[in-house]
């Protein structure tokens, strides 16, 4: 690993304000940025595992897209500070991830439509059938 | 130039309300709130990749997820059209509420864990080392900041020069998916068309 990311992941991580390292941004520390999206993703998890509409599960799963969307764009931006060599690496990421999301979503919602014609239900308690 | 603070102040302005957001949309009773709260979540993402200098993806986030991702659930909402949902006695959550506890506290503890064998195990490099390390970035910093943000140029690039093959899987992918959802979401009368008569 990069010695100089290595150094500046280390100060992210402190508490303090005050270490030489955070006075080269002027944002808030990476573990803030790691925090939040972390909340999102357990925010969407809960989401997912809780609610009964199989579209409001879908839109907690593109919750968790952005959470981890978030973090890539956090990291990349880190590390180009740190000045290291792919900086462009993690926003590459994020696009193919947004692309991935909206396939997701076109075929997820073709599924839903689908059943909603079949079953006349989008409660996911309701779909059953290959419960046993 | 912005004043050194502010986008500590913008950032816990944005994430405060990515927050809320994100808890209504997870609470709401009716799918359309639940889809309006995803959209200022959504922005307030992409208010925060302009605070990491990513401009070209805040732009996709708002075309994409924003303009083209949150308008087809709107519109798959309004097709599917539960009014049940919005009564008050209607259950809206479904009997599973001590698995997710359980699992959301299991990754809580999980990135805690991580968070705080970060801060413990790896302070070994010396002061004087820290501070040469950031003069050396600031000095690479102080290069690219010159002059404006070439962020879509470079990411462009950046694109086409190392994952070229990634780019065209993911035309494919985009590609089959629209072959798909058509096919999956047509309905009866298109189905007997395609398939012509039944056979006997």
């Amino acid at each position: 690993m990069n010695p100089l990311l290595f150094a500046l992941f280390i100060q992210a991580s402190e508490t303090t304000a005050q270490g030489p390292l955070s006075r080269l941004q002027n944002g808030p520390p990476l573990s803030t940025f790691m925090t939040l999206s972390f909340l999102l993703f357990i925010l969407g998890v809960a989401g997912v595992l809780t609610r009964r509409n199989i579209i409001i599960i879908f839109m907690s799963i593109e919750l968790i897209l952005n959470a981890v969307n978030l973090n890539m764009i956090a990291f990349s931006r880190y590390y180009q500070l740190a000045g290291g060599g792919n900086i462009y690496t993690g926003q590459i990421f994020t696009i193919f991830i947004i692309v991935v999301a909206a396939a997701e979503a076109a075929i997820g919602l073709g599924i839903v439509i689908a059943m909603y014609r079949n079953r006349e239900t989008v409660k996911i308690d309701e779909i059953d059938l290959l419960k046993w | 130039m912005l004043h050194p603070g502010v986008e500590t102040y913008l950032f816990y302005l944005l994430a405060f309300t990515a927050l809320i957001m994100a808890i209504f949309v997870v609470t709401a009773r009716s799918a359309v709130h639940s889809a309006l709260f995803l959209i200022s979540t959504l922005i307030t993402v992409a208010g925060m990749f302009v605070l990491l200098h990513a401009e070209f993806i805040m732009g996709v986030q708002i075309l994409v997820y924003v303009g083209g991702v949150m308008v087809l659930f709107l519109f798959v909402i309004m097709l599917v059209n539960v009014k049940e949902e919005e009564t008050e006695s209607a259950r809206i959550f479904t009997g599973q509420q001590w698995p997710a506890i359980i699992l959301v506290f299991l990754l809580g503890a999980g990135f805690l864990f991580s968070m705080s064998r970060l801060r413990t195990d790896g302070d070994t490099l010396s002061n004087s080392e820290k501070l040469a390390a950031v003069t050396a970035a600031k000095a690479r910093v102080a290069v690219v900041a010159g002059g404006g943000s070439h962020n879509t140029q470079e990411v462009g690039a950046a694109l086409y020069n190392q994952a070229a093959l990634p780019f065209e899987i993911a035309s494919i992918l985009l590609l089959v998916a629209m072959v798909g959802s058509v096919l999956l979401a047509r309905g009866r009368r298109q189905e007997k068309t395609l398939d012509g008569p039944p056979e006997v």
